[in-house]
């Protein structure tokens, strides 16, 4: 059965495990800043660390819009957009 | 009929040049010579050009004088010069997509798509066009080339990421441009500088042969000084390609012979909630449009903030992932701005960027049950008039925010399911500001019939700098 999309609610969200809250005593900023420097050694990117605040400022500002966008319930057979044409 | 008083065409029509060539009354070498002139008179103060190609111009001005000599029937836009957004290739320059790191490349070996649909009904190419880097931008500057300038106010932005497009023919050097639009690239620098812009149906009009950006999201259309001519260079360059995968495989349907049908029977809203407009003008802009249409009535499109997120989203990893190498490689070459936000961009975890793409289609569903309603939309197209160059923040409801992110906060709802929107411009004293009035997908022509039924109200149109 279809489930409707929609916001969802509190208690499926307070169901979600929230990553900050299992990492115990780690700052949200502290996370980002290691975020960022660890996935700049996985994809191969060498940053001077003076671009390290604004790249984290980014990331953050993503990951914000990120969020307004996870909160909001699809069905599990939600389709994405692009669709490949063969 | 031609406006040629001071001789230079800079503010006759692309339909009103093409008519006069093809009568005879003027010849397209007069005209593409008085356009050069023009450029090299007017560009150093608006610096819309970063390439002119005055011996192709005048070699196929020529060539169209050759013709009407010899009796042959011209095309509709016959000796009418054009610019293009230097993201789109021209045979022998290097395409620079607003880049340092693009100049590196070889020349480009044939013309956009485009570009040679328009040449073919006669337009003149006259050169490329300024615009914010890999056309990550709403603001029209550009740290290798400079900004492009608004020509109603030298110091302030023409918008993006097609500023030199707004600029080169808001100021008056061209009477027809072209421009690409992944949020709202070609809706914000219209707005910015007063003039025409239509971004049609994703898939429309071929990108083949232009620089990408967000290939989900990335549009391409025209800028005009009047919609007829927006219409007519849209009509020159309907019909599928192969050579763009998103193309789609639709016959033509041209609009031009159907702009005057006018506005009876279109049932037209205003976009409410999140679209109300944030500054006086921008709300003094859709109530003039919307009382001149007789559009009383405010329709919801649900879920525009998280649209505009997921947009946000999507391009920001796209595109990271579109420059993930030269990042790699040549990361001190980009606009430090562009380059933080592509980095950042490639570090967005992939389970939400498809989560957005999820979103947008449940959203693209919701939106268009709205045109079972009503045939159009109004909505501001950009949330003020043009900031002056280099401003950072601008308060928006007593809220400061950074100008670069949220000059878009309109039209990142709209192009994120790729519906079609004439920005029309709206000349509130001292600066414009556009209205966009959106359609459902496939009907640029109810959107290009409300824009001209506005037009010859006078309650839209490109107001004339004094430069």
């Amino acid at each position: 059965m279809k489930r409707k999309a929609g916001r969802k609610t509190k208690s499926a969200r307070a169901r979600r495990p929230r990553p900050g809250r299992a990492a115990a005593k780690t700052r949200p900023e502290n996370s980002i800043d290691a975020l960022v420097a660890a996935s700049a050694q996985s994809l191969g990117l060498a940053l001077d660390p003076a671009w390290h605040g604004s790249i984290a400022f980014n990331l953050r500002l993503i990951l914000r819009h990120a969020a307004l966008v996870d909160e909001f319930a699809l069905p599990d057979d939600a389709e994405p957009a692009p669709v490949f044409h063969a | 009929m031609l406006e040629t008083a001071a001789g230079d065409f800079a503010w006759d029509s692309a339909a009103s040049l093409a008519a006069a060539v093809a009568a005879g009354r003027v010849s397209a070498t007069h005209i593409v010579e008085a356009t050069l002139a023009r450029i090299r008179e007017r560009d150093p103060l608006l610096n819309s050009f970063t390439a002119v190609t005055e011996r192709r111009a005048l070699a196929r001005a020529r060539a169209i004088d050759e013709a009407r000599t010899k009796g042959k029937k011209l095309p509709p836009l016959a000796g009418v010069p054009f610019g293009v957004k230097n993201l789109f290739d021209i045979a022998g320059l290097p395409t620079l997509a607003g880049s340092k790191i693009n100049r590196d490349l070889p020349p480009a070996k044939r013309d956009a798509a485009l570009i040679e649909r328009l040449e073919a009904a006669g337009a003149i190419l006259v050169g490329a066009l300024n615009m914010g880097e890999y056309a990550y931008d709403f603001t029209g500057e550009n740290i290798h080339d400079g900004p492009s300038r608004n020509p109603h106010d030298l110091d302030r932005m023409t918008g993006g990421s097609s500023g030199g497009s707004g600029s080169a023919v808001g100021g008056g050097l061209v009477p027809l441009a072209l421009g690409s639009d992944t949020n709202g690239s070609i809706r914000v620098p219209s707005s910015l500088c007063g003039i025409f812009g239509l971004k049609p149906t994703y898939g429309r009009l071929t990108r083949a042969r232009t620089f990408p950006f967000v290939a989900s999201l990335d549009h391409v259309g025209p800028f005009a000084r009047r919609t007829r001519d927006l219409a007519l260079a849209y009509d020159a360059m309907q019909g599928f390609d192969a050579d763009d995968p998103v193309c789609a495989d639709r016959a033509t349907e041209p609009v031009a012979p159907h702009l005057d049908k006018g506005i009876d029977g279109l049932r037209i809203a205003v976009a409410g909630g999140y679209f109300k407009g944030k500054t006086a003008e921008a709300v003094a802009a859709v109530d003039s449009v919307a009382a001149a249409l007789g559009a009383n009535r405010d329709i919801d499109i649900p879920q525009a903030e998280r649209a505009r997120s997921a947009a946000f989203i999507i391009t920001a990893s796209e595109g990271a992932s579109l420059h993930l190498d030269r990042l790699r490689a040549r990361a001190r070459d980009y606009d430090p701005a562009v380059r933080d936000r592509l980095i950042a961009g490639a570090m967005a975890p992939a389970s939400l960027v498809v989560k957005a793409q999820k979103f947008r289609r449940w959203y693209r569903e919701e939106v268009l049950q709205l045109f079972a309603e009503v045939d159009a939309i109004l909505a501001p197209a950009t949330p003020c008039t043009a900031p002056l160059i280099g401003q950072q923040t601008f308060k928006l409801d007593d809220v400061e925010l950074p100008v670069r992110a949220n000059l878009g906060l309109y039209t990142q709802p709209i192009s994120f399911i790729g519906l079609p929107v004439v920005a029309v411009p709206v000349p509130l004293a001292p600066l414009p500001i556009a209205v966009q009035i959106i359609a459902a997908p496939w009907r640029e022509d109810v959107a290009l019939r409300i824009a001209h039924a506005l037009e010859a109200q006078g309650v839209v149109a490109a107001p004339r700098p004094a430069l």
